[in-house]
């Protein structure tokens, strides 16, 4: 019977998701209002029940735990319908597509997590928590201080000291030495340095975009990547690399410069390369053999991406269903490699679906960009939107063998505590800026209400 | 508050047209900052589908491969739900099955290498088939019937590209003699009989383990030799001598000839005698073929281009992985443009330090017999459910042209002298169909004992069987490659008439 049951969650587990999916498209093209709201609730229903389903399989699979997960299971619902409801409460003008994508990512990684460790993801809904609450005032922040565009340089050098802190307070891991240790808790510089990296590139581009200026900006935005290369955070700097060029281009309208930076930044890192290859390089040139050909090394270096293609094969387009297969062989099953154990167990379709409702999140980011009329909101935005939309793509890329693997996580969906707390930040800030720009239209709207009213009278 | 008000008071001192320019000029700057942003959301949706694609890819097309991988330990974990399906042969023998719990063989020692075993470790069809023997493609009803049952389903069968008669006539040839024998189908590369011995009874598998894994235990009945043996090639490496001549000689070599009159010649300060210390007399180049004349060749290895005859023999797979899906070794060829020409001579005709496994030997017979096109050799034809409804077929795959139309014909009209007239001739007199070969012996432990070779095709007209036979020890038990390449052959042809 319980076979039964688990089985048939699967399939409906995956039909909702499959619905989830393409909703989380078609809402954005809905123009009548009534009817997106329906289909926002709708969507609601939708992530409930494959959460209900996942924890119901859990609580069949560990009779012994089932009081435990039952009191896991009401406590994560109870935080996402408050925070839905609430945050729209307070903040009517942010973007509940945004909402929803949200909380579909982080219940869809706190399942996997369960599955995984049960002891992580309690830690990782501690975390997420405690996060969510205090970002949900970063939208507020933004509305009342509207000068945040003024500090510029300010932003660039806080961020370099930051980075820098892990050669003086560093801890090394996997090869790269990118954490740093307070006060007994382990925090990941960079996740917090790439938000101010791109509030430095925005305002700097706000202010002036002569050459001088963006001159001063690629020097800044080298010194970033030169201290990320020199951590051997290597995934990092590129994202870094790449947020900075696509930046450049939109904040200043001109080609030409995101040119001149492609090819600069493929000079620098080629000259890197040459000089430092021995002490910097090495863990890359091994990750690039391991994607080469993993199947020649499948007990060493191709190991973790070996073990990462046989789950998301094994696993098939339905999954083995949870707690069916095997994810916990793939090593950091819970954080750089969730994707092979979402596939394995969840399904190749869930998967893909899953990847589509990133990319949802991203024309959600790209819509705000767009629809914002000033320019270092504009440039903000869109910074977000790509280091979102790349970071996403090069940890599922890096899993499935599609590039060489850089060990980063998908946002809100893998453990850890800074990547969490991180794109939390960056998605309070878009609501942010969705906050404040739909502000700005809703009082232009009315001036030209006023005025049409005015004419009306004259005329 | 303050600013607020002033942009009102702006708005108000405007009149309707004046507010509507203004906000046209800043819709227009809009539009024209939002087309770049455009173009990176469209660059980075081509990303994310170009993602999605390869996912697609990965699972459609390399999935079953990357899976079927024994390093995969999920495959252990499907067998909780699934009966390991049975093999059978594609004359629809069947030579592996279930008898209870244990793995059944009814065949025992003979098809040992080919099927393999699955316990301890897998080897065989059971290792590169593992996957399939472990999937089930029963009538979906009756998989839903037997998940809420909790019984485990009933495999697939793998029907494998062997033919029993063929097997069990190889097997027998070979007799008591160490050895290995592969009968390949030249224009599809599907592999008919492979034999390998010594071996072992896989339904005694417990023993035999135990014994392969003692101590004390120095034989090798586990190693499938062929496709894992490394054998000096002997006079079959001559055929590839010919065709590097052919090719550093491409007018030439038809007017080549050597007088074989003494019985000892001196090539690049080496001594060389023809086999059994014969001399030939008067040859061109098909007559040395057919002779297998060492003088000739080692005269012919003197006046070869050594870096480009490894170039050519490279292409044909030495000192490369061979496209076989199982285990295979590599074989070797040591010469190179630096190396002592006192090695050439004595390489030239398949003595020194060169070696191949006998699946690459019937590989480049093969490619022989099939106009020069070199086809992967494979073991498992189709899937089907244990109800005999096909799953999946295997097609037939080609791996490189390695030989032009001329080059093929010049071989086979030697080859075919050395079986009308040469040193295949006793064996093949009276053969009701035309083969083509090469026979060998290779001399090992400092030439105590000899190896036995035969690698050849039939039809020559219409090439439908290829072999490629070694046997150990042939001075002492007697068995010669060639009178077991006339069995086969002649069983192949006995089976097509019926």
């Amino acid at each position: 019977m319980n076979s039964v049951i688990i089985n048939l969650s699967k399939y409906i587990i995956l039909i909702l998701m499959v619905l989830y999916g393409f909703s989380a498209f078609t809402v954005l093209c809905k123009e009548d209002e009534r009817d997106k709201e329906l289909s926002l609730n709708r969507q609601i229903v939708y992530v409930f029940l494959i959460h209900f389903l996942a924890y119901l399989t859990f609580s069949i699979q560990s009779p012994g735990d089932m009081k435990t997960i039952i009191t896991f299971y009401a406590l994560q619902i109870l935080i996402a319908t408050l925070y839905m409801y609430l945050y729209h409460y307070f903040y009517p003008y942010s973007s509940r597509m945004i909402t929803n994508n949200m909380c579909f990512l982080m219940l869809i990684g706190y399942i996997m997590l369960t599955r995984l460790n049960f002891n992580l993801a309690k830690k990782q809904f501690v975390i997420a928590t405690a996060s969510l609450i205090l970002v949900s005032i970063i939208p507020l922040i933004m509305d009342r201080y509207k000068n945040l565009r003024k500090y510029g340089i300010a932003y660039g050098i806080i961020g370099i000291l930051a980075l820098a802190s892990v050669f003086v307070i560093g801890v090394e891991e996997y090869g790269s030495v990118n954490w740093i240790s307070v006060g007994g808790i382990s925090l990941q510089p960079s996740e917090f340095v790439k938000i101010l990296f791109v509030f430095f590139v925005a305002s700097m581009l706000s202010k002036k975009r002569d050459f001088r200026q963006v001159m001063i900006t690629a020097v800044f935005a080298a010194i970033h990547m030169g201290i990320l290369v020199l951590e051997k955070d290597l995934g990092a700097a590129l994202i870094f690399f790449v947020m900075f060029i696509f930046m450049i281009y939109i904040g200043t309208g001109k080609f030409r410069y995101f040119l001149l930076f492609v090819a600069g930044g493929g000079i620098a890192a080629g000259l890197a390369f040459i000089l430092f290859k021995d002490r910097l390089f090495n863990h890359v040139l091994v990750r690039i053999t391991a994607w080469k050909d993993p199947w020649s090394d499948i007990s060493g270096a191709g190991y973790q991406i070996t073990q990462s293609l046989f789950a998301i094969g094994s696993g098939g387009y339905f999954g083995s269903g949870l707690t069916k297969g095997s994810p916990d062989v793939i090593p950091v099953s819970e954080s750089d490699f969730i994707f092979s154990a979402i596939a394995e167990e969840m399904g190749v379709i869930f998967a893909i679906f899953l990847i589509l409702v990133c990319f949802s999140c991203f024309i959600c980011f790209i819509t705000i960009a767009m629809n914002a009329k000033s320019r270092f909101y504009k440039t903000m935005a869109l910074g977000f939107a790509i280091c979102y939309i790349f970071q996403t793509f090069l940890s599922i890329g890096g899993v499935t063998k599609f590039i060489p693997s850089t060990g980063v996580t998908i946002p809100l969906v893998s453990y850890g505590g800074s990547s969490v707390l991180s794109s939390l930040v960056m998605f309070s800030i878009m609501q942010g800026i969705s906050t404040i720009e739909n502000k700005e239209a809703r009082k232009v709207e009315k001036e030209r209400e006023e005025l049409e009213r005015q004419s009306g009278y004259d005329a | 508050m303050k600013k607020k008000e002033k942009s009102l008071k702006d708005s108000q001192g405007m009149t309707l047209e004046q507010f509507e320019e203004k906000e046209e000029r800043t819709r227009k700057i809009n539009e024209h900052l939002n087309r770049p942003i455009l173009a990176v959301a469209y660059l980075f949706g081509f990303l994310i589908v170009g993602l999605i694609a390869y996912i697609l890819h990965f699972m459609i097309v390399e999935k079953d491969e990357v899976i079927a991988n024994a390093a995969n330990s999920r495959l252990d974990s499907f067998a909780a739900d699934v009966i390991r399906g049975d093999i059978v042969t594609k004359d629809g023998v069947t030579i592996a099955t279930n008898n209870g719990d244990d793995r059944y063989y009814p065949y025992d020692n003979m098809f040992a290498h080919a099927v393999g075993f699955s316990k301890y470790t897998k080897a065989g069809i059971e290792l590169i088939g593992n996957y399939y023997l472990l999937d089930s493609h029963c009538n979906p009803m009756e998989r839903f019937i037997n998940t809420l049952r909790e019984d485990s389903s009933q495999g697939d069968t793998i029907v494998s590209t062997l033919n029993y008669e063929l097997q069990r006539t190889a097997y027998d040839a070979l007799g008591g003699a160490d050895g290995a024998i592969i009968v390949i189908e030249p224009d599809t590369g599907k592999i008919l009989a492979m034999v390998s011995k010594p071996d072992f009874n896989p339904n005694d598998i417990d023993a035999v383990w135990e014994e392969a894994n003692s101590e004390n235990y120095t034989g090798s009945m586990l190693l499938n030799r062929a496709t894992q043996g490394l054998y000096p090639p002997g006079s079959t490496f001559k055929v590839l001598t010919t065709l590097a001549f052919m090719r550093q000689n491409p007018r030439k070599f038809m007017k080549y000839h050597y007088d074989c009159v003494n019985s000892e010649q001196v090539f690049n300060s080496v001594t060389v005698h023809c086999y059994g210390g014969k001399t030939h007399g008067s040859e061109d180049l098909s007559d040395a073929l057919a002779n297998s004349c060492n003088q000739a060749y080692a005269d012919i290895g003197t006046k070869l281009n050594v870096g480009e005859w490894r170039k050519m023999l490279e292409e044909l797979l030495y000192n490369k992985d061979l496209p076989y899906t199982g285990a295979s070794a590599t074989s070797r060829f040591y010469l190179d443009k630096d190396s002592n020409s006192g090695y050439i001579p004595q390489t030239a005709f398949g003595q020194g330090d060169t070696l191949v496994t006998p699946l690459h030997n019937a590989m480049i017979v093969s490619a022989i017999a099939n106009g020069g096109l070199m086809m992967k050799p494979y073991m498992i034809d189709s899937i089907e459910t244990y109800k005999g409804n096909r799953v999946k077929k295997f097609t037939p795959s080609s791996y490189d042209t390695l030989m032009t139309a001329d080059e093929v014909a010049t071989l086979t009209e030697y080859m075919r002298k050395v079986v009308t007239d040469g040193t295949a001739a006793d064996y093949f007199a009276g053969a009701p169909y035309e083969a083509a070969g090469k026979t060998g012996t290779a001399e090992y432990a400092d030439g105590q004992h000899d190896f036995s070779w035969f690698i050849g095709f039939a039809d020559v007209d219409n090439p439908q069987i290829a072999v490629s036979i070694v046997v150990e020890e042939s001075d002492v038990n007697g068995v010669k490659a060639t009178a077991i390449a006339r069995r086969i052959m002649d069983e192949y042809y006995n089976l097509k008439e019926q």
